[in-house]
């Protein structure tokens, strides 16, 4: 019985560490932009695609796949936020933020149906070894989930590393904070929004991408997690970063465990009970900055 | 499509006036009603004069986790319209097929089904594949007099009162079901376990699969789960928990593909079989070969000893294709026959409904494979009977297809391999 639970513990870990990633780029765009960038989930699937591009086509190491799965989402991300967002941001009014998120949804659905286009919707599969899982203490794991596993680990060690060194990090999270007082110090969030938007959406295109890699690829990859997603960036508080990761690995952990009592068919009930339960008791989300949810 | 389109470009230009003479609302709805009501008389004048194409309705998964087939599907349809057009149409009239994407969606069915529906005013939609699309469209079909020809599997869908309105040119889930299961059983198992998504037939596939089993002296067992998922590892660990001897495999193409890596991955040494919807080719080519090895799948046979099959793959240009692309074809064909047979002046549903089996199944009939020739038949007032690529098309009062056969395949080295046909 225990084995068994921590079996589903360990499981739920994996898909948080996996879910980690886009939250944290959700997040990151939410805490400098102002709202919720939907984009994200097709945004991994660009990653993904492009991992798999470079990796099965152009035979590059895993490193530089993952580098690439960064790159490309994260410029996407730039020109799309220029193209269809920012020109909607510039006329702020009331309903400013629900407009952006709304536009990010289509933005959402352009870039899946592109992809459909140019990829077909035929599933691609990485052309790597599959390997069998690791028995460990009673506990199985494989291979490819630990090494996804490592790597969400060193990314979000890296990112703590550049929001708590680096001017840019500072900034971003001054504006996270309280955008107003930021604004004082002389920080101009609307610099701060590309990179915001670049490190955003490679994030999610990582997280694409070694969910790709354990799975396989198509065109809605991206958007069968956007649910968990935005439940683990809105149980994190939306504009903590360390909040995103947390709310990731709960909802991850939550969803598998909730599957001893719970018939499997209602597995996607966790993230929205998350939702509702955030949203009613503790709106500010579990680990919110200071100054609580963004206005 | 063209049509779709300047539908389209009508409405607009309609919204155009109501702006700029600014008509009252009520005003507007009276004329609006007029008009469709003049629109719903014009087109059979004109139609009697022959000069508007018969529309049939093709409503297919283009995109989506259901779409391995939807390319073909729409090769087919588009290869039914020119073999009867070219034949001359049915009296005189050509006919024209409207294709729609589904998604693999239930919700988007409804509005394409619809559209056709209510705008394009067709008298037949084909193609209608997941069991969950069929079942969402079909009472917009029966309630409205269209007819409604599915590939789809669930056996609820021919039980609703459709009236006759519905035929179903696939086996249903009670049948491919149980032979998944005999299939099981030959292939020795004897603890089985089933994995699949919530679709209207899992549970029935539990429940036919589990008590061939039992009655076999072995057990059965089944998990549903939610598809669109990133992992389904703790629902393996789950099956796996009960040590099966043998997996069946409930789901389509995308979660099928993660449940198989899923069982390679925790080492599972037992049999692997699916359905053709989840185990096919689209499958073998998007896993690793380890992984999908030896998966055996059941597939409904297209006709593929038939004439009508070989002159179809032949205008496909293709060496085979699978029995639901042959379905659709066969669906366009049986629509255009059955007009051609009830003669009259207003193509309608009703006059397809009434006259599929004469020109299907009638015992006295003259045996035709290939529609010129049944329209020639047909205009010289002779009997036929019509066995399409898909099959001889012989039709259950409820309208469920008999006497279907199956291919059994199995996954060798990643290509599916034909084990027999029964």
């Amino acid at each position: 019985m225990f084995t068994e639970f921590a079996q589903y513990v360990l499981n739920g870990l994996v898909l948080g560490a996996l879910v980690a990633l886009p939250a944290l780029g959700l997040t990151l765009i939410f805490s400098v932009q102002g709202f919720v960038n939907f984009s994200v989930a097709a945004q991994m699937t660009v990653g993904a695609y492009a991992a798999w591009f470079a990796g099965a086509h152009l035979g590059w190491s895993p490193v530089v796949m993952l580098l690439f799965a960064f790159v490309v989402p994260g410029m996407l991300g730039i020109a799309t936020d220029r193209l269809a967002l920012a020109p909607i941001r510039r006329q702020s009014g009331a309903h400013t933020a629900l407009m952006l998120a709304v536009v990010s949804i289509a933005l959402n659905l352009a870039i899946e149906n592109a992809l459909r286009f140019l990829f077909g919707s035929d599933l691609n599969s990485f052309d790597l070894p599959i390997e069998r899982n690791l028995q460990v203490w009673g506990l199985s794991v494989g291979p490819q989930q630990l090494r996804n596993l490592v790597t969400a680990l060193v990314i979000a060690v890296a990112l703590a590393a550049f929001f708590s060194l680096t001017r840019w990090g500072k900034a971003m999270r001054a504006v996270a904070d309280n955008t107003d007082l930021a604004r004082l110090k002389g920080i101009e969030p609307r610099n701060l929004s590309n990179l915001a938007t670049f490190i955003g959406m490679g994030l999610a295109g990582i997280g694409g991408s070694l969910l790709a890699i354990d799975t396989s690829v198509d065109p809605s990859t991206g958007s069968r997690l956007i649910l968990i997603i935005f439940a683990a960036s809105v149980l994190g508080g939306l504009t903590s970063l360390y909040g995103a990761v947390l709310g990731a690995l709960i909802i991850g952990v939550a969803g598998e465990v909730a599957m001893i009592a719970m018939p499997p068919v209602y597995q996607s009930l966790t993230a929205f009970l998350a939702i509702l339960f955030i949203l009613l008791v503790k709106p500010t989300g579990l680990f919110a900055g200071t100054a609580g949810v963004r206005k | 499509m063209a049509a779709a389109n300047t539908a389209r470009a009508q409405s607009k230009k309609r919204n155009k006036g109501i702006v700029m003479s600014k008509f009252d609302r009520r005003d507007f709805l009276a004329g609006a009603a007029g008009a469709g009501s003049l629109a719903a008389l014009w087109p059979r004048a004109l139609l009697a004069q022959g000069t508007q194409p018969i529309r049939i309705g093709i409503v297919i998964p283009l995109t989506g986790a259901t779409s391995q087939f939807g390319a073909t599907m729409s090769a087919a349809a588009k290869i039914a319209v020119s073999d009867v057009n070219a034949a001359g149409g049915v009296a005189g009239r050509h006919i024209e097929v409207l294709i729609e994407d589904d998604q693999s969606n239930p919700e988007a069915a409804v509005r394409a089904a619809r559209k056709l529906i209510d705008v394009d005013k067709v008298v037949s939609i084909g193609g209608s594949y997941a069991s969950a699309v069929t079942s969402a469209i079909a009472p917009l079909c029966y309630d409205s007099k269209t007819v409604l020809f599915t590939s789809s599997g669930a056996d609820s869908i021919t039980k609703t009162p459709h009236n006759g309105y519905i035929f179903r040119t696939s086996p249903t889930v009670t049948l491919q079901g149980t032979r998944v299961g005999q299939y099981a059983l030959e292939l020795g198992a004897k603890k089985m376990f089933f994995l699949g998504p919530q679709t209207p037939f899992a549970q029935s596939y539990i429940d036919i699969i589990s008590k061939l089993f039992k009655d076999a002296g072995g057990s059965g067992q089944g998990l549903i789960y939610e598809d669109k998922r990133a992992s389904y590892r703790t629902e393996v660990d789950q099956a796996l928990r009960t040590n099966p001897d043998i997996i069946v495999l409930g789901g389509y193409v995308p979660d099928t593909s993660v449940v198989l890596k899923d069982l390679y991955r925790a080492g599972f040494g037992g049999k692997k079989i699916g359905y053709s919807f989840g185990v096919n080719q689209v499958l073998a080519d998007g896993v690793p070969h380890e992984v999908s090895e030896g998966t055996a799948s059941l597939v409904p046979s297209a006709s593929e000893d038939s004439t009508a099959y070989r002159t179809l793959i032949g205008k496909m240009g293709r060496s085979a294709i699978d029995s639901y692309s042959c379905q659709v074809y066969d669906h366009v064909v049986l629509t255009a026959l059955a007009l051609a047979q009830a003669a009259v002046t207003s193509p309608s549903g009703t006059a397809v409904r009434d006259a599929v089996r004469a020109i299907s199944q009638d015992a006295k009939g003259q045996k035709v494979s290939d529609v010129a020739q049944g329209l020639k038949f047909i205009a010289d007032k002779k009997p036929i009977n019509y066995d399409g690529p898909s099959g001889p098309l012989e039709f259950a009062a409820n309208g469920d297809v008999e006497g279907v056969f199956f291919r059994y395949e199995q996954v060798q080295k990643g290509k599916m391999t034909l084990l027999k046909v029964a």
